[in-house]
């Protein structure tokens, strides 16, 4: 595997971006040190490469992606993975609201809590959050996964048009359009799949404790 | 936009506060382009009763003269630095004494009488920083670097309603009580609701700036008996709009986020520090935890010391 170091220290958003898409051409895997949370890291990038980041990253990490796998191994702040198409990214830390907006497709995958309106207008693709989630997690939802672990609050679903948030922890109320159902065995074993594979381990009573916030019909 | 930042040190020593600030500031510095401001507390050891004026003289001829002129009517000048500033203005800083708080804002008024001079602020326990222009330029033309205290604020405007000059420049200072600042980030969409009682309870507005209603509002309810904690919640209730509002007191900063949660706000305890910012860029510079909070809608923190 050929790896390329960025080390951002001395550069902006557009010269770290510029060099991310440069060095995604050529290399397999860039890791980028020093990222002190600048906002929009690999920002449309579209190349099939592994970026490994050291440190947080701001707003918009991963917007606009097609296909890379973004591993942030610190916190990101608002709207991380806006509007993904495809690929991964995986935030070792916490991040701040709108984590997964708009995605049309791919995993946005966050080890530890968010803020609020997670996965809003989502169209497709999977969000997983391991911690909690805030106010109006799924708002205005029209497709794809959004899988907590945690606890969320007021107005799950709020809005939602289509789409499947399950949520293991406490829901603290629901929003208008939105329903809770029970999993089916087809879901458990569809979430167990997914987050199998993204290393939560969790139990077949867990699995069958998960609750399911569609739209109303 | 608009970047808000705070940080205190939970030991109540001095720290370098300024430059401490300046670093958040500078790394929020995309958030507001325009102006920039701080409030730093604990950087004025003066005796009872002894306060900082900071006047924007310009530089017309004899308004220096007329304002010191004035000023010694008041008070003797103890201390007293021009510090040259943009536009067609500089700053006269000075060290005055009156006989008791009462008088502080009626001797402002006074001043602001005067030809070519506005008066920024008075303080007794902290120092106001505030100017048009980018913060690295601001803090070394106040040499705000070497400024030491035990707590500040600090705000990059993005000037969204009213005008960009050094007054609208944040904090915001209210003299309903001693030496309340608040930075702020958003709209307060009920404005006429909240100031036309406070007008009638006879405080003084002297802009239209929301900033400005807020930091009144927060001295009237602090008045009133309440704790930061309880008058930063009871904000939460009253105030309607997108915002994060940052407060500093002489013994603490605190925070109300809007229940919507329409603006950012994070934050990081540590057993040092307890440290607010718009982004976590900005807590990174004054510590290295990684336990960034997110700030929920309609969530108020705060650390008196």
């Amino acid at each position: 595997m050929k790896e390329y170091l960025i080390d951002a220290k001395d550069m902006d958003e557009k010269e770290l971006n510029r060099a991310i898409k440069e060095h995604a051409q050529n290399y397999d895997k860039l890791i980028i040190d020093n990222p002190d949370s600048r906002h929009n890291i690999c920002a449309g990038l579209t190349e099939d490469v592994d970026i490994e980041i050291n440190g947080s990253a701001g707003y918009f990490v991963g917007t606009m992606v097609h296909g890379p796998r973004i591993h942030i191994n610190g916190n990101a702040g608002w709207f991380a993975g806006d509007n993904m198409t495809n690929g991964e990214l995986v935030i070792e830390g916490t991040a701040g609201d709108g984590a997964g907006q708009g995605i049309y497709g791919g995993t946005v995958i966050v080890k530890g809590s968010v803020g609020s309106r997670t996965g809003e207008i989502m169209k497709g693709g999977t969000v997983i959050i391991g911690g909690n989630s805030g106010f109006m997690t799924g708002l205005l939802m029209m497709g794809g996964r959004l899988i907590i672990l945690g606890d969320v609050t007021e107005d799950v679903g709020e809005s939602i048009m289509r789409g499947s948030i399950y949520v293991l922890g406490s829901v603290k109320s629901l929003g208008k359009n939105a329903v809770m159902e029970k999993v089916s065995p087809e879901d458990q074993k569809e979430l167990k799949e997914t987050l199998s594979k993204y290393g939560f381990e969790l139990s077949d009573t867990d699995y069958a404790n998960f609750k399911k916030i569609v739209n109303i019909q | 936009m608009c970047g808000i930042a705070g940080v205190i040190y939970k030991d109540k020593k001095t720290h370098p506060v300024g430059e401490a600030l300046t670093s958040m500031l500078e790394s929020l510095q995309h958030r507001g382009p325009d102006s920039a401001g701080y409030a730093i507390y604990g950087s004025l050891d003066f005796p009872e009763n002894y306060y900082q004026l900071n006047i924007e003289v310009k530089r017309r001829r004899g308004a220096l003269d007329n304002l010191k002129s004035l000023l010694n009517q008041i008070s003797p000048i103890f201390e007293e630095e021009l510090i040259e500033s943009v536009g067609d203005s500089d700053v006269y800083k000075c060290k005055i004494a009156l006989d008791e708080y009462s008088l502080l804002k009626p001797c402002i008024n006074e001043i602001d009488e005067l030809k070519n001079v506005r008066v920024i602020n008075g303080s007794h326990s902290f120092e106001m920083i505030k100017d048009t222009g980018k913060v690295k330029d601001i803090a070394e033309r106040f040499d705000v670097k070497s400024i030491m205290g035990t707590h500040g604020i600090g705000h990059t405007r993005f000037a969204t309603e009213s005008g960009v000059d050094r007054y609208h420049a944040h904090p915001y200072q209210s003299y309903i009580i001693p030496d309340i600042t608040v930075v702020h980030n958003g709209q307060i969409t009920n404005y006429w609701k909240i100031r036309d009682p406070l007008e009638r309870k006879g405080h003084t507005f002297e802009s239209f700036n929301d900033t400005e209603c807020i930091v009144h509002y927060m001295a009237d309810k602090l008045d009133q008996g309440y704790k930061l904690e309880e008058a930063l919640d009871q904000a939460v209730i009253d105030l309607d709009g997108p915002f994060s509002i940052l407060v500093g007191t002489p013994n603490g900063i605190g925070i109300a986020k809007d229940k919507l949660g329409l603006r950012p706000g994070v934050m990081v305890e540590t057993d040092e520090i307890f440290a607010i910012a718009s982004e976590e860029m900005a807590l990174h510079d004054v510590t290295d935890s990684d336990k960034i909070e997110q700030i929920a809608p309609g969530e108020t923190r705060a650390y008196t010391i």
